[in-house]
């Protein structure tokens, strides 16, 4: 079935691992509320210890590692298993959702059937190509499988999503005819900051630029007089006024609010780290 | 009731008339052959500069974390990057930090690898999915073979003649983050301390990369599809950013036209009101 020894002892283990966490859903559902929230809490707290001793405590000069470096490169592993688990119980509760709504006939239950359908379409395809660009089982690629594969991943999955983004584009178009209004001060200088920046920044900001006779170049002399009207007439091309905008005055605003972000994220991680927000059980 | 006049109609306009009117606009720019001659920012420059002066053999990371919704800026950057890179002969490794991210990006790679001759696993390779940024890179920062193990195609790290030479990201030369998502700074704070790092984000996230690009913390950017066609024009060469500019550029044009008509609707009805 497998190739390798290694693998078949990698299936057992994960079969085994499986099985614990299968089992210990219903040993967490005995317990009681507050013995519940405990458990999560503990394991919350060694988690983001580890992780918060292995960032600060001091490394080996030579090895660049401390004695947690290596357990935490292995914690790797364990992480696609967990990203892996929330993806199956996320799967589980799409279908068992769906599924009742098909079988109850709720209200829109031609959608669930839709869903259902490409769900499963799209997995058996998915999973067929994927092991047989593996070369797993022993399963080949065919002609149907590269054709469906395509088909559905390519021209089907990829446009789909794709379309769905680019909606974004009509609705901003939209909002923007409809709310931005100059109705103050404020309004009026975002809205012609936005104006220069949206065309400094294409073609058009330069060829607007060079067709109303601004210096193309910077030379040496202008650099050297920054006051002579050359200079002046070169600083007002739309695509230096452009990039004065972002990198003078957005670069320091955005500082400021990664600052804030940053300080706010740290309060929110202390409050997790410590089991402090509320629903932990 | 009151009598509806030009301004007031002019403010209630139906929005699928002005779906209709972009659509419009972005065909119409995509059909055109104006080609306009692309003012090159000083990021865009150092950006190319970056992987010209690199060395025949080095090895670059991309990492690769765009899926379709924003395919439209992130894919002409990809094909321009790798172009660059197999023109100067240069070996890369690709890794995406999430699951359509990975078959996106190593689909387009194998089209464009075997286009330039470029051998998957000798020139190249597709390190696949990992779901941990920060973990991925502080892995790879000590072993690429212990963190990563396999490749896409599950033949291991140690068997690929690209990573003949190369144990860990020390090793590496570049690094180019490729991505729509805040993967940047996990990048800037756990790569090794030496190694360079270029950014190709989507316009909306360019704002934000400005503080790194002023410490010096990404040697360069391009921004959407937007930076990939100035990078073709230093490249040389027409891709998909050269295709896609003329529908960015005069959609930014009818949008400002339309927000300074709907101004100009609601001062003159102001008016005459008052």
């Amino acid at each position: 079935m497998f190739d390798t020894r290694e693998n078949i002892w990698a299936a057992f283990w994960m079969i085994g691992a499986a099985i614990l966490i299968f089992a210990l859903i219903p040993l967490l559902q005995t317990l009681p509320p507050r013995g519940r929230y405990l458990l999560i809490a503990f394991v919350t707290f060694i988690a983001g210890l580890f992780f918060a001793a292995e960032f600060f405590l001091p490394v080996d000069e030579k090895t660049g590692k401390n004695f947690l470096t290596d357990p935490f490169q292995r914690l790797q592993g364990s992480l696609q298993v967990i990203t892996a688990l929330s993806l199956g119980l996320g799967t589980y509760g799409l279908i068992r959702l769906h599924l009742r709504n098909a079988v109850q006939r709720r209200a829109q239950w031609g959608y669930s059937i839709v869903l259902l359908v490409s769900f499963v379409t799209m997995a058996f395809f998915s999973v067929w190509n994927t092991l047989a660009e593996k070369g797993l089982l022993g399963v080949q690629r065919t002609p149907l499988l590269e054709r469906a594969f395509t088909l559905l991943f390519d021209y089907t999955l990829v446009q789909l999503d794709a379309t769905m983004f680019s909606l974004i584009a009509f609705y901003i178009f939209s909002a923007a005819y409809r709310a931005f209004r100059i109705r103050s001060v404020e309004a009026s200088i975002l809205m012609f900051t936005a104006m220069i920046v949206m065309i400094g920044i294409v073609p058009l900001g330069k060829f607007i630029s060079d067709s109303i006779g601004l210096p193309i170049m910077m030379t040496d002399e202008m650099r050297t007089n920054p006051f002579a009207l050359e200079t002046i007439l070169y600083s007002l091309r739309l695509p230096e006024v452009a990039n004065w905008i972002l990198n003078v005055l957005n670069a320091p605003v955005q500082r400021a609010i990664e600052f804030g972000v940053g300080i706010g994220a740290l309060a929110m991680a202390i409050r997790l780290w410590l089991s402090l927000e509320r629903g932990i059980t | 009731m009151e009598q509806r006049t030009l301004w007031s109609r002019m403010m209630a306009i139906d929005r699928r008339i002005l779906y209709l009117i972009l659509a419009v606009n972005i065909v119409g720019a995509l059909m055109a052959r104006v080609v306009l001659e692309p003012n090159i920012p000083p990021a865009v420059r150092s950006f190319y500069e970056t992987i010209e002066a690199l060395q025949p053999g080095d090895i670059v990371m991309v990492s690769s974390t765009w899926s379709a919704g924003t395919l439209a800026e992130n894919q002409p950057q990809f094909e321009a990057v790798l172009r660059h890179l197999m023109r100067k002969r240069l070996r890369f490794t690709i890794i995406s930090f999430t699951p359509p991210a990975r078959d996106i990006s190593h689909r387009l790679a194998r089209r464009l690898t075997r286009e330039q001759g470029y051998v998957e696993g000798k020139d190249w390779a597709h390190f696949g999915y990992t779901p941990d940024i920060v973990l991925a890179v502080k892995g790879m920062s000590e072993d690429i073979a212990q963190a990563v193990r396999q490749d896409v195609r599950r033949v291991p790290i140690q068997q690929l003649e690209v990573m003949r030479g190369i144990k860990s990201l020390k090793d590496y030369k570049l690094v180019v983050d490729i991505t729509p998502s805040d993967t940047l700074t996990a990048w800037i704070s756990f790569r090794p301390r030496d190694l360079k790092i270029i950014y190709c984000p989507t316009s909306v996230m360019a704002a934000e990369a400005y503080t790194f690009l002023d410490s010096k913390q990404i040697l360069g950017m391009i921004t959407g599809a937007k930076g990939a066609y100035e990078y073709e024009h230093l490249l040389g060469i027409v891709g998909l950013g050269t295709r896609f500019i003329n529908a960015i550029q005069f959609s930014h044009v009818l949008i400002i036209t339309f927000i300074l008509l709907g101004n100009f609707a609601m001062f003159m009805q102001r008016r005459s009101r008052s």
